[in-house]
């Protein structure tokens, strides 16, 4: 009788912790709409900061770090050297104080890419992943840094405004 | 016995804790959606084109209204929506960043110069996105520069007006240019378009806001 009611409380608490657990993550809207990300999250940037989150680095010597970047499918960015003098640059900086000094960066060279209603014209862009390589100065310590990249991206018929999206990488200096 | 009562009692203080975190949750999302549905009330879609052409733009303005504005051009004049009632109109948001407006502008000019004896024009309005702040002189000074020098090389005959980005949340966003509204005589939007699409598209579109 004893381990009838001890079965019976533990399948009560296993049902009780179910059905809990189900409603508390449950994944859909009160309108009955399934989702997968929360209501209200923002599309993906145009431009995402891959690696490297943390490097070690000799303090106060100059050390060369390679930042991966992606960019979404079926999106180009201007290259650092666009071809005419109105496009905007990709550029990666890191904002003075951070404890970390960029000393210099390296962009890699744009590949064509023309308008298919404009074949004439080509654009200097990146697409897919790249990588800028820059030389950082850290003094001792720990450091969160948060760099910048700018660029400003397209699609073949249109242009979104220039963003700017963080770099966030922790820099340990000894 | 009383052991049992215990875990009874502890097993429905952790169903009441859940249900209460299941119900903040939903209570939570309900206003999540609220507010997201809100948010888009304004803004447009693109609808693939049946036949396999590029998405068609449904800008949820087309039918409405065009939202009244009042601003700047490049000498510093205010110029407002308003007076240009009794026009036929195609609103062009557009950057000096932007490649496709480059190629898009040409056409723009050519197809102004046609209709304009029959009462259309176009406004050109300037959104370059980067967020300037009223009292940030040189910024404003720089882009001013910037569209003046693009309105002299692409020989643009209309109005430019400046500071488009303080349309965004009335013209459904402005995410992306170039953004074309297409405005009746009565005021009303007649047509919408998003990206580059082609000189024909537009002039249909010109058609429309003709009336004819």
């Amino acid at each position: 009788m004893k381990r009838k009611l001890k079965l019976r409380m533990r399948l009560a608490a296993c049902f009780a912790l179910s059905v809990a657990t189900l409603s508390a993550n449950a994944q859909s809207d009160p309108f009955g709409r399934s989702f997968s990300k929360p209501i209200g999250a923002a599309a993906p940037p145009a431009v995402q900061y891959i690696f490297p989150e943390q490097i070690n680095v000799p303090a106060g010597k100059p050390t060369p770090v390679a930042l991966h970047f992606r960019i979404s499918s079926g999106l180009h960015i201007n290259s650092n050297t666009p071809r005419d003098e109105y496009l905007i640059p990709t550029t990666f900086s890191i904002p003075d104080g951070a404890g970390v000094e960029l000393k210099d960066a390296a962009y890699p060279p744009g590949s064509d890419f023309t308008l298919p209603i404009d074949p004439k014209t080509k654009l200097s862009v990146y697409t897919g992943e790249f990588t800028i390589q820059v030389h950082i100065v850290a003094t001792p310590g720990n450091h969160l840094v948060e760099g910048k990249l700018h660029f400003q991206a397209c699609d073949r018929n249109q242009c979104m405004p220039p963003k700017t999206i963080p770099v966030a990488i922790d820099v340990i200096a000894k | 016995m009383k052991r049992n009562t215990v875990v009874l009692f502890a097993v429905l203080f952790i169903l009441a804790i859940f249900a209460w975190a299941g119900w903040a949750n939903w209570e939570y999302r309900k206003q999540a959606a609220e507010r997201l549905a809100a948010a888009n009330a304004s803004k447009a879609e693109l609808i693939p084109d049946a036949s396999g052409g590029m998405p068609q733009y449904v800008s949820p303005l087309t039918g409405k209204p065009a939202p009244a504005f009042a601003l700047e051009d490049l000498s510093g004049k205010k110029v407002t929506l308003a007076s240009y009632k009794g026009k036929a109109l195609l609103i062009n948001f557009w950057a000096t960043w932007c490649a496709p407006c480059k190629i898009e502008t040409p056409w723009l000019v050519e197809l102004r110069d046609q209709y304009a004896p029959q009462g259309f024009e176009i406004l050109g309005i300037s959104t370059e996105g980067d967020d300037l702040k009223p009292d940030d002189k040189a910024g404003w000074a720089k882009d001013k520069a910037a569209i003046q020098k693009s309105v002299e090389q692409m020989h643009m005959p209309y109005p430019v007006l400046i500071n488009g980005d303080s349309l965004a949340d009335t013209y459904g966003g402005l995410d992306a240019m170039p953004t074309s509204f297409f405005v009746d005589r009565n005021g009303k939007i007649v047509a919408a378009q998003l990206g580059l699409t082609s000189k024909e598209d537009i002039e249909a579109n010109i058609h429309k806001a003709l009336g004819e």
